[in-house]
Formats: structure tokens, sequence, C-alpha cells
């Protein structure tokens, strides 16, 4: 388990350091540097055991249907890079904690530095090849967080992005890469995988798999041509590119190579893609690096060059060139964070990283001085300094390698590459450090603090070590992480200083004879170099990314122009399609039901809808017109209904029309009286065209429908009517028990209506609105007081219709009625109060607040249904039994009519609030006072449309 | 009888609706204590999803039988394994938006919290009932209090956003009708169970009306899972909302997925004769379809309330790749991906609420700004929402072999937008 | 009888979608309204049509129409009512506040270039 508290530890450790920085930075830094030092120690007490051929293993189980479980390993190859990280992490905090200056926010940098280690060291000892893809991309986002932490700079956020499109684009290729791996191995578990590889690779899905991988590892590890990303995120403070570009993020592609080394590895497709991508992204970046002239750019462009370098070795496929590109691994961490952090010190010393203002600097700083020239005579590959050998192994195997029957090919370049590596390394160290001391530094440079400098030390002890003594110091650990890479039985090498005269020492001969000329000749080559065209890699990406952008928003705004018109169209359009689809795509014949007879006033009321329709088609544009017309059209739906058995539905119909026609004669008050005529007519015809298409298909649906007989579960219904729900009309014991629960949910809807309603409309009006109703007002000013004869009528008919309202609710049960029906014709009287005598008036004598009514009618309902729940039963569970009225009789009592009290109460208190709020939205922006008297105070204006002239 | 623990699986509706009546009835002018009882309901409603998940997850399917009515004529609510996961994810994402809400932007408009509590009430019952018709209602009231939250605080972007909004979902209310009516015509039946067994058995001469029917019902629920080319509301009313509503408004494009599943997974599955898988045609294309145009919108916004706006849309069609598979691991991955994108997405929104209050003037554009407070804290959410749902790999890393490679080929543009967002959201 | 239902439902949906797509507000909530007069017809009719067999309980009646698309159809009336009133009060608000009864929405232009680097 302790393995995986190694992972655990540095993300749960990332809380600590923004809550101790209060305590000062050493204390920050401290705590950092415990965390990942508690890790290291937790990590090597596995040593041992990893060093006697054991491999460590733990895990939960996470998500085991989906094969997902966060379980690590750590043999050889992951032990080693865990080991790597951490403890190259700890010497780069170390060094963080002076690098930083004051101003920097170092709880934040550290928290990011602790969650990109642990993501690193998670995807470095994941098992699961999910787990892996997790960390992995918690790679890319982590170390966005570190590249982009100046924010302030642009080109740190470009930087950043950049390497967070790359990188995380390429993750997404590995996820499908890594997928398809598993599935072609039959399990998740990398310890399984690795153990399959010969299935793999003989599968059908070797080829997709292996390019996908490839390019999350390409991308990960800057090989050509996605290598633009790593030099632009030089604009990270140099203890992230120290850590990021020696030891640990562009390694991680290395290391997803060399973990699927023996699944993938061996093949010809592997060969012809992974070694000569290295050898020509080792080439380029040597070349690049040389022209460098800022430091960090320099070793970015190394860096480049030497992860084509490993790249390449681990490409020939050969477990001797795995052993080679293990052991550059180790070499390349050591002395390229060393040479960073140098680079950091000359920046913050001198002031400046540019090389052309450099030189001299060994005399003012002698131990950076020092430290760095060893750093960089190892990268030349410097014999006695551990680049060396591990850079003699590349160039023996490449001496070996025919790519293609060219024996030449990689002989050659490797040793141009290895060339301008030498003359890059070679300006390193003299353009910094040797040659005369200048006086013309922005600062005034001396070594730096110990704490700077010692991690610098730490770092070049094993340069020296391993250079000179390689088999003792770093023999086991090659050993035993080539051994993990490989899989299999080690090939026999020797980890040696002196081979004897082999090609490799001949081309490291000439590397150095080559190199020191082109230092000589610097300036010759420079200009050489000027005049060739330069491809800006960032420039382009720029470009394609703007381009793209535009691209995206052309599109995007032909697409969406906001046009209702548009959206319903597309939407209609694909309606009629995709049913018509439906309908003739399956089989489909005549029906069989006899036709019921034609009567003549069935073929009135239809010509009355014809011509009530025909005439809201054509004149919709005279809203009014319209508006009365479409009532006239619910009143024909009403009376179809009441033909053809629906009495419960013609009731409902027409009190609903009635109600709907109020709402949108009020609301037509305020709005334009009539609709311009826009569309051409090739328009109005593809409209009419595509809504004659609907109505052909509805139509027709219906018809099939109509004449073909079926069965439903209806005919429970009406058996249980009676005995179960204790009523005899079936249409109200459906409603308000055996789908009661619909019927909740209904009312609720109509209270949301409600509300919605009263909150869009009882906020005062302000700024234009009130412009546009004060221009209206003055039409309102022509009506004269509330007409007497109304104002009469409507008191009088209040009594009357609370009485038939409550006739109409008790019956309801069992003849057509209903607590919705009478709710409505309540609601009509009490509105009518109010559009005859003011809202004023009628609000004053309201005595029972609307919106609390549908509170109450949602809760009686709700109430009713829970209260089966004292009983056992489920919501909305009725009961009914017998109560004797003195007068009216003996009534059938059902619970479910304390539901329909619900109702009632609900649809009553939605009418009032949503019509006498709409009745006085004019009022809102006139706050004059309101006569007390109903009859003589000016008739409301919003009241007029209802009742005035035009009604 | 019906054992008490039972009645927990009603509550997710009627808690919600009883709690919405006691907020008009007896606080409505009280804000802080509507505050306290609305996320003290929604805190109680986690619990429950959470009971009932942890009840359902033995795998059994639990039938509630509203008004003791025997199935399939009365209505049945149906626990099970997805829907009580659906339940406990509106129930998190639901305190989160209650809590946001209740710093403030509850107290612009009148009853925000009552339209809360009815809104959950409405997504609640769509995932619990086990009745087309039923599902139909519930669809109702979730609309019409998004309408109500939607339009809180209002602003005349908003009301013509809210028109459209309004004006194409009651289209879609109109074709769900038909659909239903087609099935009942055919089948006689509105229960889901009972239509799963009848509609194997349709005749021939019905064949072509059912289907016809079943795909009309698929159309409504591809619009209120915004798939293209039935989208077009998504964009302009997230844009022209609050951010609380936004988000929560994030779950029902999910309804209709879960419809999907439901419907096209169970009642016209594979199991269903002739109308074996009737969607299934169209619903893998036009998800992919839906994903580049997520994808589009994502590089073209201008805001990040655009942005995530369409980000839900790309979601939307990674999800409906998986579920259009119809079958278990696609479906599997589906609901995990649901499940994610839902809160990611979620997340998306309130951050951007939160970025456009600090920004001022600036609002929400993706352009520099003065720095504002908590830039650091708020950049790292929305980075870190934007990042989970672009898709981390265990989320789109379920999906089928297949399937992911067609969806990354589309997903690899999507880095392109969070990489320029991101760092300017906190710029 | 059938084709003269069949053919109102298919006259009242034409009215209904032409009217829809129609750019102001005031036809398209019109449209809404049509549509759902036509709905209500076609979900009754799913119950086919019968003559003077209303669904209420007695001793002499001959038989029953369908009563359960009569209930979905009261429910659907009940809604769409709801639905109603809540789009005329927003198309009004709407006007108020914009001056103009259009319904399209005034997407920011997104054809210009920058801002994207």
């Amino acid at each position: 388990m302790t393995l995986l508290l190694v992972i655990l530890i540095p993300f749960l450790g990332a809380l600590i350091p923004p809550l101790v920085i209060r305590s000062g930075r050493n204390t920050c830094a401290a705590a950092t540097g415990a965390v990942t030092l508690l890790a290291l120690a937790l990590l090597l007490s596995h040593a041992p055991a990893v060093f006697s051929g054991a491999v460590p293993m733990a895990g939960v189980a996470w998500v085991p249907s989906r094969g997902l479980s966060l379980s690590v390993f750590a043999d050889g190859l992951g032990f080693f890079f865990a080991a790597m990280i951490l403890a190259i992490g700890l010497l780069v905090i170390v060094y963080a904690r002076f690098y930083l200056s004051r101003e920097d926010p170092m709880g934040r940098f550290f928290a990011y530095l602790l969650l990109f280690q642990g993501a690193m060291v998670g995807a470095v000892l994941s098992d699961n090849v999910i787990a892996l893809l997790v960390f992995w991309e918690l790679t890319s986002l982590t170390s966005f967080l570190l590249i982009g932490f100046w924010t302030k700079r642009a080109e740190a956020r470009q930087g950043a992005r950049m390497a967070l499109v790359i990188t995380g684009g390429g993750g997404l290729a590995l996820i499908a890469g890594l997928l398809l791996v598993a599935q072609a191995a039959g399990s998740y578990q990398l310890t399984d995988i690795l153990a399959r590889g010969e299935m793999v690779r003989a599968s059908p899905l070797y080829l997709p798999a292996l390019a996908l991988v490839l390019t999350g590892a390409f991308t990960k590890s800057a090989q050509f041509p996605f290598h633009f990303w790593l030099p632009h995120a030089m604009a990270a403070p140099t203890p992230v590119s120290a850590y990021l570009h020696s030891a640990t993020m562009v390694k991680a592609g290395v290391f997803l190579l060399a973990r699927l080394w023996p699944v993938l590895a061996g093949t010809d497709a592997w060969f012809l893609i992974v070694a000569p991508v290295g050898l020509a992204t080792m080439l380029l970046g040597a070349a690049i690096a040389l022209f460098r002239n800022d430091l960090k750019g320099l070793l970015a462009y190394s860096t480049v060059s030497h992860l084509g370098l490993m790249t390449m070795l681990l490409g020939l496929g050969t477990p001797m060139a795995a052993v080679a590109a293990v052991f550059h691994v180790i070499n390349h961490a050591t002395f390229k964070a060393a040479l960073f952090m140098s680079a950091g010190i000359v920046d913050h010393e001198a002031g400046t990283r540019d090389i052309r203002r450099l030189g001299g600097l060994m005399a003012l700083m002698p131990i950076t001085g020092t430290l760095a020239l060893i750093a960089a005579a190892s990268m030349a590959g410097v014999p006695l300094f551990n680049g060396f050998l591990s850079k003699e192994m590349m160039l023996e195997e490449a001496a070996h390698t025919s790519y293609l029957g060219l024996d030449f090919l990689f002989p050659v370049l490797a040793t141009v590459a290895a060339v301008f590596s030498v003359a890059y390394a070679a300006r390193f160290a003299i353009g910094t450090f040797l040659g005369p001391a200048r006086h013309d530094y922005p600062h005034h440079p001396h070594d730096s603090p110990l704490g700077v400098w010692l991690p610098v030390a730490v770092l070049v002890v094993p340069v020296i070590a391993i250079g000179l003594f390689p088999a003792p110091v770093a023999g086991p650990l090659v050993a035993l992480t080539a051994g993990a890479v490989i899989g299999g039985p080690l090939p026999d090498y020797h980890l040696v200083l002196w081979h004897g005269i082999t090609p490799a020492l001949l081309m490291s001969l000439l590397a150095f004879a080559g190199g020191a000329a082109l230092v000589l000749a610097f300036r010759r080559a420079d200009g050489v170099r000027a005049r060739l065209p330069r491809l800006d890699a960032k420039t382009m990406f720029e470009l394609a990314t703007g381009a793209l952008v535009v691209a995206c928003r052309r599109s995007l705004g032909a697409l969406h122009d906001g046009a209702l018109t548009r959206y319903m169209g597309v939407t209609v359009a694909t309606l009629v399609a995709v049913g018509g689809y439906g309908f003739w795509s399956a089989t489909h014949g005549a029906g069989t039901r006899p036709l019921l007879p034609v009567t003549a006033p069935a073929v009135t009321t239809f010509l009355a809808l014809v011509l009530a329709s025909g005439a809201v088609l054509l004149f919709h544009g005279e809203r009014l017109t319209a508006l009365i017309l479409t009532g006239v059209v619910g009143v024909v739906v009403a009376l179809a209904f009441l033909q053809f058995s629906a009495p419960d539905l013609a009731l409902t119909q027409i009190s609903v029309d009635v109600v709907t026609t109020i709402l949108m004669l009020l609301a037509l008050n305020l709005l334009p009286k009539a609709t311009p005529r826009e569309e051409s007519r090739a328009v109005r015809w593809r409209d009419g065209t595509v809504a004659g298409l609907a109505g052909l298909g509805v139509a027709g649906l219906a018809y099939a429908v109509l004449t073909r007989d079926g069965t439903s579960i209806s005919d429970y219904y009406l058996a249980q009517s009676k005995p179960g729900g204790g009523g005899t009309n079936v249409v109200n014991v459906i409603l308000v028990d055996f789908r009661g629960y619909d019927t909740f949910a209904e009312i609720i809807v109509l209270g949301i209506a409600a509300l919605a309603i009263y909150a869009l409309l009882d906020p005062t009006l302000k700024g234009a609105a009130v412009r546009r109703i004060k221009a209206m007002l003055p039409r309102v000013e022509s009506q004269d007081a509330h007409p007497l004869l109304l104002v009469v009528a409507t008191r009088v008919l209040l009594p009357l219709s609370l009485v038939v309202g409550a006739y109409i609710f008790l019956r309801g049960h069992n003849e057509p009625g209903g607590g919705f029906v009478a709710g409505l014709v309540v609601a009509i009287a009490l509105i009518m109060q109010y559009i005859a005598s003011g809202y004023g008036w009628a609000a004053e004598r309201m005595k029972v607040d609307s919106q609390s009514m549908i509170g109450a009618g949602v809760a009686i309902a709700g109430l009713t249904g829970i209260a089966a729940f004292a009983f056992g039963r489920p919501f909305l569970t009725s009961t009914f039994g017998y109560l004797h009225w003195p007068v009216v009789g003996t009534f059938e009592v059902a619970s479910a009519m304390a539901f329909d009290l619900g109702v009632f109460l609900t649809v009553v208190g939605v009418m009032v609030l949503s019509l006498a709020q709409l009745s006085r939205v004019a009022r809102r922006i006139d706050p004059a006072p309101e006569g007390k008297d109903a009859m003589d105070v000016p008739l409301e204006r919003a009241a007029s449309g209802a009742t005035g002239r035009e009604g | 009888m019906t054992a008490p623990l039972d009645h927990m699986t009603i509550l997710p509706v009627i808690l919600p609706a009883m709690a919405a009546a006691f907020l008009v009835l007896a606080l409505r002018h009280h804000l802080k204590r509507q505050r306290i009882v609305s996320i003290g309901v929604t805190l109680l409603l986690v619990g429950i999803a959470a009971f009932l998940l942890a009840q359902a997850s033995d795998g059994t399917v639990r039938a509630y039988r509203l008004g003791d009515w025997p199935a399939p004529y009365g209505i049945t609510l149906v626990l099970d394994r997805l829907s009580a996961t659906l339940l406990l994810l509106t129930a998190l994402l639901a305190l989160c938006v209650v809590v946001y809400a209740a710093g403030g932007v509850d107290g612009r408009g009148r009853h925000f919290h009552p339209l809360f509590q009815f809104q959950l009430m409405g997504i609640n019952g769509a995932f619990l009932t086990g009745d087309v018709f039923n599902l139909f209602v519930f669809f109702e009231v979730m609309l019409i209090a998004s309408y109500g939250l939607m339009l809180h605080g209002g602003g005349p972007g908003r009301l013509k956003a809210g028109f459209q909004y309004v004006a194409i979902n009651l289209l879609a209310s109109v074709v769900f009708l038909v659909g239903v009516g087609l099935i009942y015509a055919v089948t006689g039946t509105l229960n889901m169970a009972d239509l799963a067994v009848k509609v194997p058995q349709v005749a021939e001469a019905d064949a072509g009306l059912l289907k016809a029917g079943a795909l009309l019902l698929f159309l409504v629920f591809a619009t209120k899972a915004a798939l293209v080319p039935l989208h077009w509301w998504l964009p302009a009313t997230y844009a022209g909302t609050s951010a609380p509503a936004a988000a929560l408004v994030m779950i029902m494009t999910k309804v209709g997925a879960y419809a999907i599943i439901r419907i096209y997974g169970l009642v016209f599955g594979a199991g269903a004769g002739p109308l074996a898988l009737a969607a299934a045609p169209f619903v893998v294309p036009a998800a992919l379809v839906t994903l580049v145009v997520g994808a589009i919108g994502l590089v073209g916004s201008r805001t990040l309330r655009d942005l995530s706006a369409f980000a839900v849309i790309a979601s939307m069609g990674t999800l409906l790749v998986a579920i259009g598979l119809f079958d278990a691991p696609g479906l599997s991955a589906g609901l995990y991906y649901l499940v994610h994108s839902t809160l990611a997405g979620a997340a998306l929104f309130l951050i951007a609420g939160l970025v456009q209050e600090q920004r001022g003037a600036a609002s929400d554009r993706l352009v520099p700004a003065p720095a504002m407070a908590g830039e650091t804290l708020l950049g790292g959410l929305f980075f870190l929402a934007a990042v989970a749902l672009v898709g981390l790999p265990p989320l789109s890393g379920f999906l089928g072999k297949v399937m992911i490679l067609e969806a990354t080929q589309a997903a690899t543009i999507w880095p392109w937008i969070w990489g320029s967002s991101s760092p300017r959201a906190s710029s | 009888m059938e084709l003269l239902v069949a053919a109102a439902i298919g006259i009242l949906t034409t009215v209904g979608i032409y009217l829809i797509l129609r750019a102001h507000t005031f036809p398209v909530i019109l449209g809404l309204t049509f549509l759902s007069y036509a709905v209500n017809v076609f979900l009754f009719a799913m119950g086919r049509l019968a003559i003077d067999r209303p669904p209420v309980i007695s001793p002499d009646a001959a038989g029953y129409t369908d009563p359960l698309p009569q209930a979905l159809v009261l429910t659907a009336i009940v809604i769409s009512f709801g639905m109603t009133a809540l789009i005329v009060v927003l198309a009004l608000r709407g006007y108020l506040e914009t001056g103009s009864d259009h319904s399209t929405l005034d997407v920011p232009r997104r054809t210009d270039a920058g801002g994207g680097a």
C-alpha cells in the first residue's frame, strides 16, 4: 500500500504550501521538500525488493465492472523513473526557494509543482492503462499551470497554451491508442499487456494502435514535427524548465516508448517510424540549438535533440540500443537539470540570458562556472563525464544500423548531429563563462548563496562519478531498468570508458573536430543560417489557430442567425421527413373499422372550421380579427368534442377558450395591432408547402387510426370507476384517481405558469417600456368611466357563478364537471369584477390572495395524496364513503374530492393572478391613485380591449 | 400494504412540490427563510436520493403504484439503478445551484425558490415515471419551471431568447402528444413495461403507425437533448439566462437523453420485433454531427457563456454517440459520461456567472480585462471544469473502441478552446 | 365522418404550422394555439369516434367511448393553457422592453476576425 501513498502524498501535500506560506517562504519550501522527501523515502523502502527482482504491486478496485482499478506496480523502469522524478524534484524545490522572487506567489507555485509531481509519479507507476491515461493528461494540465505561472506575461500564456494544445491533443490520441492496445491484449493491466506482446503485434489493431500511441509519445517528448512547443515553454520560471525539460514531462514520452517497448517494438513498422523520427529530431534540435542566443532556448533545443537521441535508440528495436537509451535517460537528466539551473543562476545574476551579452563569467562566479562547464562537457560527450558513455553507445548502435538498405544514413546523420551538439555545448560554455570578463552586464554578477548552487553541485556529482566509474555507480540501476524495458534477458554490454578503437570512437573524434571547426566558423555559419528561409513554428501555430477561430465564427454566424423562423422551419421539416420515413419504412395496411355516417350538422360545423381557419390564414396580419376567429375555431372544436361523446372535454374546451381569448385580448391591447407582411411570395409559398405537408401527414395518420379497431386498457376504467373509484363520470375518476398523479402535476404546471407570469410582470417598468406605454395612453383616456351596466351585471353574476361553480364541482365525480371547470367558472366571474370595476376596487375586496390560493391548492392536493401513507397505501390512494347532507341528500364523498378541491383552488388562483396581473400592466408605470368608487374612474386601459369597442 | 420505506420512492417528487407550495403560501416575503427551507429541502433530497440509490444498487427494479392501482392501469414509478443515479445527480447539482443562488441571484426577481423546487419536482418526476403520458406531464412541469427560472431577473435579451425557447418547446410538446397518441392508438396502453410487451406483437398493418409515432417521439427527446438539427434553442437560451438557471437546465438536456435510453433502449429496443431499434439509425449520425457543431461553436464563441453552451452541445453529442449504440457497454459508458458531463457543464456555467459578475463592463467576453478578485481561483475552477468537460480519459475512455476513434477525431479540436479561453479568463 | 375529423385536424395543423413560421410573435402564438387545437382533437381521435356514448356510467347506456384519451386531452388542454398564458406574457414584456415584436434574436456578429489567438 505504501506504493499508492507515493502517488497520493504529493497530491495531498499540494494543499500544504498555500496554507503554510503565511509562515514564511522557508517554511513553505521546507514543507514542500518534506512532502517530496516522504514520498521518495516510501518509494526507496521498496528498493531492496525491486533490486532483488521482485515487482511490488498495490491497488484498489475503482469501477471493477469497467476494468478500472487504481493499481500500481514498481518494476525496474517505473521505480527508476519515479525515483528520478522525486529526487530531481527535491533539488528543484531547494533551487526554487532561492530562485523565486518575493513577488512570486510561492505557495501556489509549490502547490502546482507537487500536483505535477504526483501526476508524473502516477503515470510512471500505473499498472492500469486507464489510470495511466488519467495521470498522463494530468501532467499535461499541471504543466500548463506551471508553464503559465507568470500569468501576466503574454509569452507565458501563449507558451503554456501551445504546450497544452500539443501535449493534450496528443494525449487524446494516446487514449485511443492505449485502449486499442488494451483491446488487443484483452486486459487493461499493463502487467498483463506486457506479457502479451505477441498477441498485440499479431492483432489487426496493431498498426492503428501504434500510430496513435506514437502520436501521444511524440507530442509529449517534442519529437519532430511536434517539437516546436518545447522551446516556447521556456517562458516558464527556470525551476520549472529544469524540472519539466530534463527529467520529467518530456521524458514521459520516452518513458511510454520504453514501457511499451516489449509490446510494440520489434516490428518493421516500429523501426521504420520511430528510428527516423528520433534521428530527425536529434539532428534538427542540435542544429537549431547552435544558433540560439538565449541560454534557455539553446538548452531547450538541446533537450529536443537529446530526446530525439533516446527515441531513436528505442526505435532501433534492439536490446542493446534499449540499454543505451536507458543509460542516456539517466545521464541526460543529471547534466541537463544542472545546466538549466546554471542558466537560471546566470540569468539571475547577470540580468540577461543572451549569450551575446555574456562571457567571462568564470572569473566572477567560479563555483557556478565550474559546475556548468562540467555539465556542458558531459552534454558535449567529453570523455570522463557520463554523457560520453551513453553517446558512445548511441554512435555504436547507429553505426550498425541500415535503414531501408541505406547503410550510411544513420551513421552519417548521427555523426552530424554529434558535431552540432559538440558545437552548441562549446558555444554555451565559451560564450557564457570563458573569455575575458566584461563590464557591461545589466547586473553585477557574483556567486549565489549556497542554496542555489548546491542542487547544481549535487547533480554534477553523478555526472563525474558515472563518467569515471560507470559500472560500479550506474551498473545496477541500468541493469534493473533496462531489464524491465526489454522484458527479457539483458544483452551482453559493458559500461566502461575504453572499448578500444571502435567505429563509435572514430565518429566521436570526428564530432569533436567538426564541432571545434563549427565554433571557430560560427559567424560564417550563422550568416548561412540567416539566409535560409525560416519557418517560425509559433507564428504558424498562431496563424492556424486564428484562421480556425475565424472560420468557426463564420460558419456559426451563418448557422445560428438568431431567426426563430429558421429554427422552426428546420424543426418542422425534420419532423415531417422523419415521421414520413417512420411510416413508410414499416409495414402498413388499410383499416377495416366501419365508418360513421356523415350528418348535416357535422358538415356545417366542418365548413365553419374551414372558413374560420382559412380566414385566419389569409388575414392573420389583422391581429384582432385573427384572434376572434381563433376563438371561433376553439368553439368549433368544443362542439366536435360534444358531438363525439366527450361532454367534459367540451365544457373544459369552451371555458379555457374564453379565458385564453380574454388573456390574449388584454395582451393585444399593448401590442401592435397589425403584423406587417415582410416575407416575399416565395418564402410564403415555401412555408405554405411545409405546413401543408405537415397537415397532410397528421391528417393521414389520424385517418389511418380512425379507420381501424384496437384494444386498450380502458375497459378496466369503465369497470372499476364506480366500484373502485366511487364515481360514475369515468373521465373525472381517471383524472382525480386512476391518473390523479397526472393531474397533481398538471395543476402545478398551472401554478408555475402563474408564478412565472407574476415574476415577469411584477417588476416596475422602466425606461423604454414606460415611453411606449405612455405613447399609447391618449387612446386610453378617450374611454369613459366603467360602464354602469357591466359593473352591475358582474356584481350580480358573482354570487350566481359561485353557486354554479360549487354545483359543477360537487357533481363532477358523477356527471361532467369537476374541480377544474368549476375553478374556471368562478375565476371568470372574479376576473369580470377586475375588468368591470377596475383593479384597485376589486383587489381591495378580494379577501383571499391569489398566490396563497395557488399554494394552498397545491398543498391540499398533495396532502390528500400523502394522507394515504397513514393507511400504508401509496401516494394518492383514494377512499370514499357516503355522506348525508340535510338538504342536498345523500352524497358519495370520495377522498378524491379533497384532491379536486386542491385543483379548484389552484385554478382559481392561477386565473385570477395571471389575468389580474395582465390587466394592470399599464398601471405599473402609472402610480396616480385610483378612485375608490368603481363607478366613476376612467375605464382601465387594459380592460378596454376585452370589453370596449373592439370586443 | 406498502412498507413505510417504500414511500421514499415518491418523496423526490412530492417533497419539493410541497416545499414550493409552502414557500408560496407562508414565506413569500421572507427571502432568508426561503433560502433556509430551500437549501434544507435540497439537502434532504440528496439524502433521499442516496438512500434510493443504495436501495436500487442490488439490481432489482422497484415499482411504486400510485393510487394503489395495478399496472398498467394506474401510473407506476420505476426505481432502478438508472433512475436512482440520475436522482442523486440531480440532487447534488441542485444543492450546488441553490447554494450559489442564495448568494444573491435569487433576490433579483420573484419566486426563485418556489420555481426552483417545482423544477426539481419536474426533473425527478421525469426520471421516476414509468408511464409515457406521465412523462409528458412532467416534461411540462420541468419546462415551465425552467422558463420561470430562466427569465429570472429579466432583461430584453432574455425575453426574446425565452420566447424562442418556449415556442420551440411548445412545438415539441405538440409533437410529443402526437407520438404518444399514435402509440396508444396502436397498443392501447401507456405503461412503459406494458408497452415493451405489446410493441413486439404489433400487427403488420399497424406497424407503420407505431413506427411513425415512435420516431416523432424520438424527435421530441432529441430536441430536449439538443441533438442537431434540433438544438437551436440551446445556445441563445443558455447564453441569455442567469447562471444557476443555466446550470440547472444542464440536467434537462440529460432528461432528453434519459428518455431516449428508456424508450428506445427498452420499449423499442433490440427485442421489439419489427420495430427493433427504431431510432438507432438516426442517433449516432446525428450525434456525430452534433459533436462537430459543438466543436465549431466552441471555437467560434466570443463569450464564456456561449462557450459553455456549445461545450454542452458537444458533450451531448458525445453522450448520444455512446447511447446510440444501444448495447450494454455503450449504455454504461453513456451513463458514466452523463453524470460527469452534467456536473462539469454545470460548474462551467456557474463559474462563467461568477466571472461575468466580477468583470463588470467586459462581462464575459473573451478579451483581457483588468484583473479581478479571486482570479486565480476562478480561472483555475473554469480551467478544471472545461478540462473535465472536454473529456479526461476515464470518461470518454469508456466509449466503444471504434466510437472513441471517431469521437476523438472531433475531440482533438476541443483543446484549442480551453487553451485559448482559460488563460484569458484569468488574465 | 372520420374523413371530416381527419381533414379538420389536417387543416388546423396546416394553419398552425404556417403561422409559427412567421417572424412576429403574435402570429406565432396564434399558430401554437391552432396546433394545440389540432393535437387535442388528434389525441382525442386516438380513442376512435363514437356518438352518444359518453363515458358516464349509467344502467341504460348502450356503451361507452374510450374515456382515457379524453382524460389525457383534458390534461393537455390545461397544460397548454398554462403555456399559452406564459408565452403571451413573454411576448408582451419583450415587446415593451425592446419596442419590436419580431421574434429574431439579435446575435452578436460572429463573422469578424480577431480575438482567437
